[in-house]
């Protein structure tokens, strides 16, 4: 029995990449399998948005890509963050805490 | 942000790259999935199909990265012209079309656009044009004094109510010079003005002006060679030198260096060449060319008595300063005004009362300094306009092209939006596909231009009264301006086919059966191809109009009675003081030039009076006149004539009897015309009164005969009272009247004058229709121009309405069969078809009617004699209009008639 999947919130990939990132170089496969690991299955990143969000922060300058040799020893792309992303990725997380703390007490409270 | 940057210019620049990474990178995701399913137990089949349907579409995946990188805008950009290109190359005959139509629009644009810039935006060619400012003073009346102009900015009749101009004199620009802490530099200018110039071969006539030691300086134009004026050479007692203009030095001196140091004669005087000015100096006042310049201080010995350095009365020279950086143009106002107000309405003489409120400005330089645009700028704008309704109707006729166009290609584009395209990507694609066409048609109408700007250039100086200096050349102006229009034109052609286009009905087309599902888009497509054959009407028939009402004009002006017979006339001026003769020698030269002219064969009669009928100038005094009992003095034309004068120009004696050799100029005899008699002496006899200037030392003037009312200075002008007096001395304009074309006696008659003296030089020889046709310049460029843009007009709006009724026709061939086999005549459904184009046409008379009573408003100036609203010129347009819109539907009509109901009923 697969677990129930949960469809990912507008704007949650971007801070899914990059915190994955922010635990060493990665290529894209290994990200879409670690969120889904971590997750308990629960998230799964569809291929389709996954690598657009990669070029688009690539190009925002949160990451950067460089090739290297994957674990089976293949020709891969691999995403690590950049300092501009780090900042990022606290100020994102900052910002989600801080809103599903906000959301929780109000679901709880009424 | 770098990034950023970088990564556009690499999907751009790197694109092949960029291409095979995003394949790998993706390639190896699946790899990596394809293992995993594996892993778990998978074949590998089953495990790549798993893949492929988690991946979903591949393409759609790579189109979003593009899009993420930034790429997408230039790079499918890139695709779609490439991809334009090829669908336009494979319809050249739409194409030839659509570019040649889009050529002729935006070349009329172009052409006219390049005489508005050379006229009145160009920028002075000088150091730092906006730094300098020209002195103009206005106050509510004209001072009591001597006041003359050159035209070189805004012209202001002399009215009761205003005065505005830019002469001042030599006294005020002394003290103007010493406000440096205002002006950096100023400089003071009169002319040009025909300067007889020997001593380098025959004597001709150079274009020369006079102008402060500072002119140069001021302006900031260096030598080519020698050296230009100095302050220095402004002094009294300076050595006579001239400064000659770059073209005017290659044109009659060769471009030799040897020039300077030499020798020439003007006006009788010698002045030595000093130098050359350097080439990009090409004008000061926009239109006025100038050949050599020299002091002001050598103008008493040019004959030039106006030009007065001493007298404050004596108001003749434009003064142009330098604004001091950090100074404003109204800091600077302020300090010159209160000198100006100071000098003229206090001190010894006083020009103006206190209530005449006379005050200084200071204009730009760009602005004040007028020169022709005092002439131009109406017309031109007129022709702006026009020229903007012609690129209007190729944009509609184009429109109308393409929205047939993208009929035709309905199926086309429901696969492509099959196939997953966007529909503003197809948006995209066929608005590249018009920039495209536009761009293609900007660039053969600025190919076109060059050839309407130098018939126009020549239509111009053949016309104008001096040489006139025209910068016809292309610059980044003129390029800017057919660059817009072209973006603006491919947008607005484009605009609604391109969005029709992309609205396609999807399933329809593909299942093949489109005739009959999307009826609905197509009755809005033709109607708005309709509303477009409508619109091309409209534009035209203003334009028509406005041809139609000048030509009118033009009509009525030639035919009004000029009270002279302005037929066979030539006409030439001399001006013997120039080459040195003195006033008493003058009198028997005139008499000796009369009898040998009358001696030519072909010649009638031969005279000559100090000024040409119709010919731009006139001169007037205003007089009291005997027995009028209110004491106010009136004004009275005034011309000196030779003998034989009203014979030769068949003007008619009324009354009394002309000169005879008897009446001299010291006799106080004069004849007067038919309205001095009307206007000032009704109900008297007029013989043996007299009339004369208020002073005691005027001389009063004896009636001894009347003549007929002749037109004296344009065709406009209204009869006015006139007085004629025995010539006195200075310069003429000859009158020949003769038997053959007069253009054909222009070479006799010059050797006579040469013969009688080499050193004279023949001004201005031109007939009467020649001098008339000048006046009427602005009416006649205007007409031709609206003519030739109306019949352009016509001619799209004809091409627009046959094309739409062509389409029409294809697209009713099952209908009109059916009709045709039910047993519809011939004549039926002929009518059927020209009926549509009728309504079309009328619709379109109706409004382009509505529009023109509103435009041709701006034409009234230029009109004699015909209404801006007049009925006959509207309703004549509109049945021209009527007849050649028969003309362009009868060829779809005749198609129509010969379908033939079988083949038209299995057609679909």
């Amino acid at each position: 029995m697969m677990p129930e999947r949960i469809d990912l919130p507008q704007g949650t990939l971007d801070i899914l990449i990059l915190r994955t990132l922010s635990l060493g170089p990665q290529h894209g496969w290994a990200i879409s399998e670690r969120v889904q690991q971590i997750s308990d299955d629960v998230l799964r990143i569809q291929q389709g948005s996954l690598y657009p969000a990669l070029h688009r922060l690539e190009r925002q300058g949160w990451i950067k890509a460089k090739w290297g040799a994957s674990e089976n020893n293949r020709r891969a792309k691999f995403y690590e963050l950049t300092r501009t992303g780090q900042k990022q990725l606290a100020t994102e997380q900052d910002a989600w805490e801080k809103l599903t703390a906000a959301v929780g007490q109000v679901l709880r409270a009424v | 942000m770098l990034s950023d940057l970088y990564i556009r210019l690499r999907s751009l620049f790197r694109r092949a790259k960029v291409e095979v990474e995003l394949d790998d990178e993706l390639r190896f995701h699946q790899e990596q999935q394809a293992d995993k399913y594996m892993r778990a137990g998978m074949s590998r089949d089953a495990a790549l199909r798993q893949v492929h349907l988690d991946f979903g579409g591949l393409a759609k995946i790579k189109e979003d990265c593009r899009d993420a990188r930034g790429i997408s805008i230039l790079e499918s950009f890139g695709h779609d012209l490439r991809f334009g290109i090829r669908t336009l190359a494979k319809a050249p005959a739409f194409t030839t079309i659509v570019i040649v139509t889009l050529a002729l629009g935006i070349g009329a644009n172009t052409a006219i656009f390049t005489l508005v810039n050379a006229i009145m935006l160009r920028a002075l060619p000088v150091r730092d044009p906006q730094q300098l400012v020209v002195l103009q003073w206005s106050a509510r009346h004209w001072p009591q004094n001597g006041i003359s102009s050159f035209g070189d900015c805004a012209s202001n009749q002399r009215n009761a109510t205003s005065a505005t101009s830019c002469s001042l004199p030599y006294t005020l620009f002394e003290e103007i010079q010493k406000q440096t802490n205002v002006l950096s530099d100023a400089m003071a200018f009169a002319g040009p003005s025909q300067m007889n110039l020997s001593g380098d071969g025959a004597a001709t006539i150079a274009q020369g002006e006079v102008v402060s030691g500072s002119y140069f300086q001021a302006l900031g134009v260096s030598p080519a060679l020698g050296r230009t004026l100095l302050p220095d050479d402004e002094r009294s007692g300076a050595p006579a030198v001239a400064v000659l203009d770059y073209a005017y030095w290659q044109r009659a001196f060769g471009g030799s260096p040897a020039v300077i140091g030499q020798t020439i004669r003007l006006n009788d005087t010698s002045f030595t060449i000093v130098g050359v000015t350097e080439p990009e100096f090409t004008r000061l006042t926009p239109g006025k060319s100038v050949d050599l310049w020299v002091s002001l201080s050598q103008a008493p010995h040019l004959g030039k008595q106006w030009a007065g350095r001493s007298n404050p009365d004596n108001w003749w020279l434009v003064v142009v300063g330098r604004l001091q950086p950090g100074v404003s143009r109204a800091q600077a106002r302020a300090a010159l005004d209160l000198l100006f107000v100071n000098a003229t309405s206090h001190g010894t003489k006083q020009h103006w009362d206190k209530t005449d409120n006379p005050h200084l400005d200071l204009l730009p330089a760009q602005d004040g300094l007028r020169g022709i645009r005092n002439q131009y700028d109406k017309p031109l704008m007129l022709l702006m306009t026009a020229v903007g309704l012609i690129l209007l109707i190729s944009c509609a006729n184009v429109a109308g092209l393409m929205l047939a166009r993208a009929t035709a290609r309905e199926r086309e584009m429901a696969v492509r939006l099959a196939m997953g395209a966007a529909r503003r990507r197809i948006i995209r694609q066929l608005l590249t596909e018009s920039l495209l066409l536009s761009f293609l048609g900007a660039a053969t109408g600025a190919l076109l231009a060059p050839l309407g700007v130098s018939g126009l250039a020549a239509f111009f100086s053949k016309n104008a009264w001096l040489p006139l200096q025209l910068d016809l050349h292309v610059d980044a102006r003129v390029l800017l301006f057919t660059l817009a229009v072209a973006l603006v034109t491919g947008i607005g052609f484009g605009i609604a086919p391109a969005f029709r286009g992309s609205q396609t009905s999807l399933t329809s087309h593909l299942k093949g059966n489109a005739t009959t599902t999307v009826r609905h888009s197509r009755v809005q497509m033709l109607s708005l191809g309709s509303a477009l054959v409508v619109l091309q009407v409209a534009l035209s028939m203003v334009v028509l109009t406005g041809a139609g009402l000048l030509l009118r004009t033009l009509v009525n002006l030639r035919r009004i009675d000029a009270g002279f017979d302005t037929r066979n006339l030539l006409i030439f001026d001399l001006n013997p003081q120039l080459a040195g003769h003195k006033d008493e020698q003058i009198p028997g030269l005139y008499a000796d030039m009369q009898r040998q002219i009358s001696t030519l064969p072909g010649v009638n009669s031969v005279s000559y009076a100090s000024e040409a009928l119709m010919d731009g100038g006139y001169s007037s005094r205003d007089m009291k006149i005997e027995g009028r009992s209110d004491k106010s003095k009136v004004e009275v034309l005034t011309l000196q004539v030779g003998p034989n004068y009203f014979p030769t120009m068949k003007i008619p004696l009324l009354s009394g009897r002309l000169f005879n050799s008897a009446d001299t100029a010291n006799t106080n005899r004069a004849l007067v015309n038919r309205s001095f008699v009307a206007k000032y002496l009704a109900g008297r006899n007029p013989l043996g009164m007299h009339f004369g200037g208020d002073d005691p030392q005027d001389p009063q003037w004896e009636i001894v005969g009347v003549v007929g009312d002749a037109k004296f200075a344009t065709p406009r002008s209204e009869d006015a009272p006139t007085a004629f007096m025995p010539f006195t001395s200075g310069g003429v304009s000859f009158e020949v009247r003769t038997a053959p074309p007069p253009a054909t006696l222009m070479r006799a008659v010059r050797n006579v004058v040469n013969s009688v003296d080499a050193n004279l030089p023949v001004l201005r020889m031109r007939t009467q229709s020649d001098s008339i046709d000048r006046l009427l310049f602005n009416e006649r460029l205007v007409a031709r121009l609206l003519g030739l843009f109306a019949a352009l007009g016509l001619m799209l709006a004809c091409i627009g309405l046959y094309g739409l009724l062509s389409y029409e026709v294809s697209r009713r061939t099952r209908e009109i069969g059916i009709r045709t086999a039910l047993g519809a005549q011939r004549g039926t459904i002929w009518s059927l078809v020209v009926r549509h184009g009728i309504l079309l046409v009328s619709l379109g008379a109706i409004a382009g009617g509505g529009a023109a009573l509103a435009l041709t408003r701006l034409l009234t100036s230029l009109l004699y004699s015909v209404r801006p609203t007049d009925p006959f010129t509207y309703a004549l347009t509109a049945g021209i209009l009527l007849i050649l819109g028969i003309f362009a539907c009868s060829l779809p009509a005749l198609r129509a008639t010969r379908v033939d109901p079988t083949t038209a009923l299995r057609c679909e």
